[in-house]
């Protein structure tokens, strides 16, 4: 059993992500980058999930338009501040297919903020209402 | 000429009395007398100090309580000059160089969890974010005269019923530009000096209330006041390690905020 699938159906889901985000927003830099105003969804195959200091950033691989496979970077809060939430290094493995929502950088390279991910089994991580 | 050998036998006399009392005066409060601050807390509200300057930056973009240090005019526009860079991403949050610590009064407004470790001769406020430390000398000793700044300054206090009162001098403050209160870019010069009042004033809450005395850049002391919820029983505390893998650093040249891809070049160079 995934980790995430231990978080379904917990009301407190909307709590956590809301603490994350500020985690982000608030602890080492301003955020500054992302597009704010936009999210953007993509569905791609998880690369890797580097549960670290000071961010957690998830690698996702996305193919475009043209066949091409893309690399994207999603950055979401401290792996304390989410390990606390339940969250684990384990929540997205390596080859999971799934679509992620996020708020994109301003400049439109393969990087954003992390809102939420829906794997193909329909659970789901993060805001996605 | 008489008179100089009973002055000094009255200092012989008095003077391991004057020892005694202040040594006396100084034997720390035994721990069962001290209050009860375990467990885990975090600070209540965001951790920008004036909220009126993140209207629409910084990802908050309500205006709240406004806890603008009462600045002169040449450090008001020190201020500005950095919320005008931070507008344009150019004033990088110094602790994001990792490693540097946070200092003080900016220990107390950190995200993430705290701990107030209270001992009879010392109390200790540690945070999990840098991780840093605050430790508050309660065995009586005092300031030293010649004490060096530093990022955290040195702070001495003494218990008065349940609140801890201490001061805290030698502090940096903006002298090397590398110390900042938040990351709108307040600041504070290398007179800033506090006294702070910490007490516990219901089980969940811990109220900090600092009184920062600052005559190079304020024109009188700016009293800010920061409250800590307790976190439920048996949160843990982890490792930061800010320096893991940070992909977010400063660019040098232009203190830009970077964001690294995967291959650690800028994506936003």
């Amino acid at each position: 059993m995934r980790t995430h699938a231990l978080l379904l159906g917990s009301a407190a889901i909307a709590l956590f992500l809301g603490v994350a985000q500020s985690t982000l927003a608030e602890a080492h830099h301003s955020g500054a980058g992302f597009n704010s105003d936009k999210v953007i969804e993509l569905t791609g195959t998880i690369k890797e999930f580097q549960f670290t200091n000071p961010h957690t950033w998830i690698q996702i691989i996305v193919e475009d338009a043209k066949g091409s496979k893309v690399e994207w970077s999603l950055e979401w809060g401290s792996p304390n501040s989410l390990g606390r939430q339940g969250i684990r290094p384990s929540t997205f493995p390596p080859g999971a297919k799934v679509s992620m929502r996020l708020r994109p950088m301003l400049n439109g390279a393969p990087a954003g903020a992390f809102v939420g991910a829906k794997f193909t089994d329909g659970t789901t991580v993060g805001r996605w209402e | 000429m008489r008179a100089l050998p009973v002055v000094l036998a009255f200092a012989v006399w008095v003077a391991p009395g004057l020892c005694v009392a202040q040594s006396a005066s100084a034997t720390p409060r035994p721990s069962d007398t001290l209050p009860d601050w375990s467990g885990v807390w975090s600070m209540v509200g965001g951790t920008v100090f004036d909220r009126a300057t993140q209207t629409g930056q910084g990802g908050a973009t309500s205006v709240g309580v406004r806890s603008h240090p009462p600045y002169n005019a040449e450090w008001e526009a020190i201020y500005k000059s950095h919320l005008e860079r931070r507008d344009k991403n150019l004033f990088p949050d110094t602790i994001s160089n990792c490693g540097v610590p946070a200092g003080f009064p900016r220990h107390f407004n950190l995200p993430d969890p705290y701990e107030f470790v209270v001992r009879p001769e010392q109390v200790w406020v540690l945070t999990e974010n840098g991780p840093n430390i605050l430790r508050i000398y309660t065995d009586g000793r005092k300031h030293l005269d010649d004490q060096w700044a530093t990022y955290t300054g040195d702070s001495v206090g003494h218990w008065e019923g349940d609140t801890l009162v201490f001061t805290t001098v030698a502090l940096k403050g903006f002298r090397d530009k590398d110390v900042i209160l938040d990351r709108t870019g307040l600041v504070l010069s290398d007179q800033s000096r506090a006294t702070t009042r910490i007490r516990k004033i219901d089980p969940k809450t811990i109220q900090v209330e600092m009184t920062i005395e600052d005559p190079k850049a304020l024109t009188k002391p700016w009293v800010v006041t920061k409250q800590f919820q307790k976190m439920p029983a048996g949160t843990r505390v982890y490792d930061y390690g800010c320096a893991e893998n940070n992909r977010n650093p400063a660019d040098v040249e232009t203190g830009k905020t970077l964001i690294l891809g995967p291959d650690g070049k800028p994506l936003n160079k």
